[in-house]
């Protein structure tokens, strides 16, 4: 207790006890001095004689602090200002340090922050360790992918039947359109059991949540509750909106509360505006209506709470009994074959962690986070290595006060110690701006990601963050500071205290520490720019690719007037308006609707039946399916290369009809006609086969860019009576008209039914190009790491080959007065240099072939080993060394002999 | 005059108690009065002065204060606290057992063991 009392005085009184420390021992020697010059000393004599019997005054001084305990913080409080000084002194090497320190720590930083919200958060609710995922494995798919859909009656039994978790919740997605007073908008939604709040432990900003008593007969408990984000967006934070009644999907739905603004669910990058009770399926999803009571039918996710005291293992273990005895008791009145039974029964149940809930976004980020963290880790250490190149340029000045202040007794450890400190420091300041880059740099990165993720993401700069940034900033510091102090500490004192021995003249060890230090860049610096030539290689490749369509000009925006719970008629009635309008419009060359747009990252697909063609046990019969408008082919460039296209006659009523890609029609038919063969849209063995083919149309690519191409058929929207949301896809005749058209589009749709709303308006460009934004991120990031490490290294060898030559100024000189020719000089110098690069470039190409296996899962028709890339990036960072060794080489043979030889 | 001794270990905050415990004194009239008081015989290392000071001052037994020396130069003064009296005491005592002890081992005969 009484050092900490000790310690805050001393911060106080620090400057008054030094003071009068200074002062009693000086008027001690003084008193002495006086007493001998009584005996008869002449004064002078005297008071050295005092002194000289005294014995070290610093030293003593030094003892006196020791003895108070807190001689350790003071000669650190010195250094701090000494360093202080110092960096002052010198504002370029000081602004070049920071600059360069702010950015490599900021970058890491900044990335850091992504990696802790998306790979370490945990959800925000109670105790989120607690939480599993329930997921099942086929016998199929043996343990690597887990299904997580099941059906009502089979979470109801879990949530009525288990003995291991206090809590069992699920949900699924849902799509609203939301209206209040005549205004109405396209509303993400969720359908929750009623103890799914309880189960999380959230508690409502505003009003109440959702309970168990809302979700008990179906149909009913029409309420809704608001995320905090959309209630500020829509509502502008109004209170008044608890209580009162919105229209979703034209069913009033009671608002009764808002939750916290932390809250967004169980999924990071998903935040749900609107959440309603499970039971208000019956309305939301009225198909099919047996929802809720149909074991066959698995659409649901489940996420349960485990008793404090059960294990995971436990837990499982305990699931996958009463899960198995559920599905005997199903399956026992079923009519499903012995075949279909034993699969079912060889599911087994699998509990995954679920403190980040169900984590999408997680597995589809966590690969190029990680090897974009490996680049930032090796940025910095680039970045150290140019700072411990500085630092110890700057140290070779400072030679003569390492040797005065080693004679005059300072400890090799205290000079170490002095050393690390300014380096800390640097860090230090280094690190604080760091922090403000990371801000910029965490800003710019959630930017490139898809954007339904990045809408919802936040990396707030939590405490984490802030600890890797100082633990970064601690790290740096000691690597920086620890290779030129130790090299500085074993200096040799008596040659650097003699005159005219100049300052350059330093021992060979600390060239060849600074020559390694560049070497160590090179290799690092190449890896980076072998990624970047992989990536950019590979982001060529993929915006290459013949996606079997054209994709400019084509305005993409979807609808959904079922929301309405219009009855049929009025829905293909609004579908058939907007596109007779739209193809009226100014510029607009096609325009068609379809149910799934292409690239958008997903589609339907429907099981079916063809003429002719058995399948397979477990074949899979469910290729890619679209309902589509007339007009569909042209709107897309897709060329129909047999048969006919879909026309005005091809209506309910009339012989039904599909067409189909050319990869269906080689997987079922070979290289017979397809045409006027039959197909039903459906597995069932007894459906009748009564869909004509009447086409065939050139393969594309439909999810993805790099998917493999995949069987297709599209049916008219005409003949099918169930219509949902659709794509509507217009081609205009520029890019720019493909961008301004939706206002008008919009104009049209708001005088046919002002309560059916457009969204996700956007072009077929935009739209592939969002499906690649892994691949730009990688790209973009690792081009600029790149960038960055060969700029560090040139300017890294730039000083080395500087330092050298100048070292050798003197010996040059003389060469030169002999006879030697410049030419002669400036090819030894490089010769060195270029030693120096090459064994880096080796190294570096040793790293790179090992680095970049582990970046092959996400380079696109590239192999990891590509030469390209690898002789490009090789190239690249070769001339930038030889340009950074050539430059300063040459200035220095321009040098005059005479000048040289006199200059000491 | 005898011999210089040699200061044993730990006995200097002893002399410098006993020192102040006859009125405050600054650091250097401590060390003149140890030297008047051993008559000449006992020299202290002067560096080693100050910081025993500081430890005793740290420790409580004694308390220093600014005044005036003699020819009106500022010096900081030093004095026995109440502890470090009864500190003095118990110090004495244990010396003249320990002496004594000492002295008891050192004078065996060789008959006596």
């Amino acid at each position: 207790m009484k050092r900490i009392v000790r310690l805050l005085s001393w911060i106080t009184n620090r400057g008054v006890r030094e003071r009068e420390m200074e002062e009693e021992l000086r008027a001690h020697i003084e008193m002495r001095a006086e007493d001998l010059v009584r005996e008869g000393l002449p004064k002078e004599e005297a008071y050295r004689c005092a002194r000289v019997e005294f014995g070290g005054l610093e030293r003593t001084k030094e003892e006196c602090r020791e003895v108070r305990g807190l001689s350790v913080l003071d000669g650190i409080w010195q250094d701090l200002r000494f360093g202080g000084r110092m960096l002052k002194k010198s504002p370029g090497f000081t602004a070049t340090a920071v600059i360069s320190l702010a950015l490599g720590i900021g970058a890491n930083t900044g990335l850091f922050s992504l990696v802790n919200a998306v790979l370490l958060g945990s959800l925000p609710v109670r105790n989120p360790q607690e939480l599993v995922v329930v997921q099942y494995t086929t016998p199929e798919s043996s343990g690597d992918v887990a299904d997580d859909d099941y059906s009502y009656p089979m979470y109801r039994a879990i949530r009525n039947k288990n003995t291991v978790f206090s809590g069992v919740l699920c949900r699924s997605g849902l799509e609203l359109n939301a209206s209040l007073g005549g205004q109405s908008e396209r509303v993400s939604g969720e359908l929750v059991s009623g103890n799914y709040y309880e189960t999380l432990g959230v508690t409502p900003y505003l009003g109440r949540l959702i309970a168990p008593d809302d979700d008990r007969v179906p149909g009913e408990g029409a309420v809704a509750v608001l995320s905090y984000g959309y209630w500020q967006r829509r509502f502008g934070g109004d209170g008044s909106i608890v209580g009162r009644d919105i229209l979703l999907n034209s069913a009033p739905m009671r608002v009764i509360g808002v939750t916290p603004a932390g809250f967004y669910g169980t999924d990071l990058g998903r935040n749900p505006d609107i959440r309603v009770p499970m039971m208000m399926a019956k309305v939301f999803r009225p198909v099919p209506a047996n929802r809720l009571e149909n074991p066959r039918h698995s659409w649901l996710t489940i996420l349960a709470r485990r008793k404090p005291e059960v294990t995971t293992g436990q837990a499982q273990a305990a699931l996958d009994l009463l899960y198995h005895q559920e599905l005997s008791d199903e399956l026992a009145g079923s009519d499903l074959s012995p075949h279909e039974r034993e699969k079912r029964m060889g599911q087994r149940i699998r509990l995954e962690a679920g403190n980040q809930g169900f984590a999408h976004m997680r597995s589809e980020m966590e690969r190029p986070l990680m090897l974009m963290f490996g680049a930032t880790a090796m940025v910095l250490l680039i970045a150290c290595a140019n700072l411990v190149n500085l630092i110890m340029a700057r140290n070779a000045k400072r030679r003569q006060e390492v040797a005065v202040r080693l004679a005059i007794g300072a400890g090799n450890g205290r000079l170490v110690r002095q050393w690390l400190t300014e380096s800390l420091l640097l860090s230090a300041i280094g690190g604080a701006a760091g922090v403000a880059v990371a801000y910029w740099a965490k800003t710019a990165l959630i930017g490139f990601m898809p954007r339904e993720y990045a809408m919802n993401l936040r990396a707030p700069l939590d405490w984490r963050v802030l600890v890797f940034a100082l633990a970064a900033t601690m790290l740096t510091g000691l690597l920086s500071g620890l290779a030129p102090a130790l090299e500085l500490g074993r200096a040799h004192v008596a040659p650097s205290m003699r005159e005219g021995v100049p300052a350059t003249s330093v021992p060979e060890r600390l060239l060849s520490l600074r020559s390694a230090l560049v070497f160590g860049q090179v290799a690092l610096s190449l890896p980076l720019l072998i990624g970047a030539g992989l990536f950019l290689h590979s982001l060529a490749n993929l915006r290459g690719v013949n996606t079997g369509f054209t994709k400019e000009n084509v305005y993409l925006a979807t609808l959904n007037p079922s929301l309405n719970a219009y009855p049929r008629e009025r829905v293909k009635e609004v579908y058939d308006e907007l596109l007779t309008r739209v193809r009226a419009l100014p510029g607009v060359k096609a325009a068609s609707l379809t149910t799934s747009s292409v690239i958008s990252g997903g589609w339907d697909q429907e099981g079916v039946r063809v003429e002719g063609y058995t399948p397979g046990l477990d074949e899979n019969m469910n290729p890619n399916a679209a309902l589509v408008s007339t007009g569909y082919f042209a709107t897309l460039g897709i060329p129909v290369v047999k048969g006919r296209d879909f026309t005005e006659q091809d209506t309910a009523g009339r012989a039904k009809v599909a067409i189909v890609n050319e990869t269906m029609a080689r997987y079922f038919f070979g290289d017979r006609d397809p045409l006027g063969k039959k197909m039903s849209v459906s597995d069932e063995k007894d459906a009748p086969l009564d869909i004509e083919i009447v086409g065939v149309v050139k393969d594309a690519k439909y999810v993805r860019v790099t998917e493999a191409t995949k069987r297709h058929f599209y049916t008219p929207m005409a003949q099918e009576p169930r219509l949902a949301d659709m794509t509507l896809q217009v081609r205009t005749s520029t890019e720019e008209e493909a961008r301004h058209i939706g206002e008008m589009v919009k104009a049209q749709l708001r005088e046919i039914d002002a309560n059916v709303p457009l969204y996700a308006a956007t072009t077929l460009e935009i739209q592939i190009d969002n499906s690649l934004v892994r691949e730009r991120l990688l790209t973009w990031l690792s081009g600029v790491f790149g960038v960055l490490a060969t700029l560090l290294a040139a300017v890294g060898l730039a000083g080395v080959v500087a330092f050298s030559v100048a070292r050798r100024t003197k010996e040059i000189g003389i060469r030169m007065a002999l006879g030697a020719q410049s030419g002669d000089i400036l090819r030894e110098v490089l010769a060195r240099v270029t030693a120096l690069v090459a064994a880096g470039l080796m190294v570096g190409l040793a790293l790179a072939f090992w680095v970049s296996r582990a970046a092959g899962s996400v380079l696109f028709e590239v192999k990891p080993s590509d030469p390209a890339a690898f002789v490009g990036a090789c190239v690249v960072l070769g001339m930038a060394a030889m340009m950074a060794g050539y430059w300063p080489a040459r200035r220095a043979v321009k040098v005059d002999p005479m000048v040289a030889l006199r200059w000491e | 005059m005898g011999r210089e001794l040699e200061l044993l270990q730990g006995t200097l905050d002893m002399l410098i108690l006993k020192a102040v415990s006859l009125g405050p004194l600054h650091g250097y009239g401590i060390l003149l009065r140890i030297e008047q008081i051993s008559k000449k015989r006992l020299e202290i290392q002067q560096g080693s002065l100050y910081p025993a000071l500081y430890r005793l001052e740290d420790q409580g037994w004694i308390k220093s204060e600014w005044g005036e020396s003699d020819n009106n130069r500022k010096a900081k003064f030093y004095s026995l606290t109440a502890a470090g009296k009864k500190r003095l005491v118990a110090e004495t005592e244990k010396w003249r057992e320990m002496s004594e002890v000492i002295a008891g081992i050192l004078g065996t005969r060789a008959e006596e063991v």
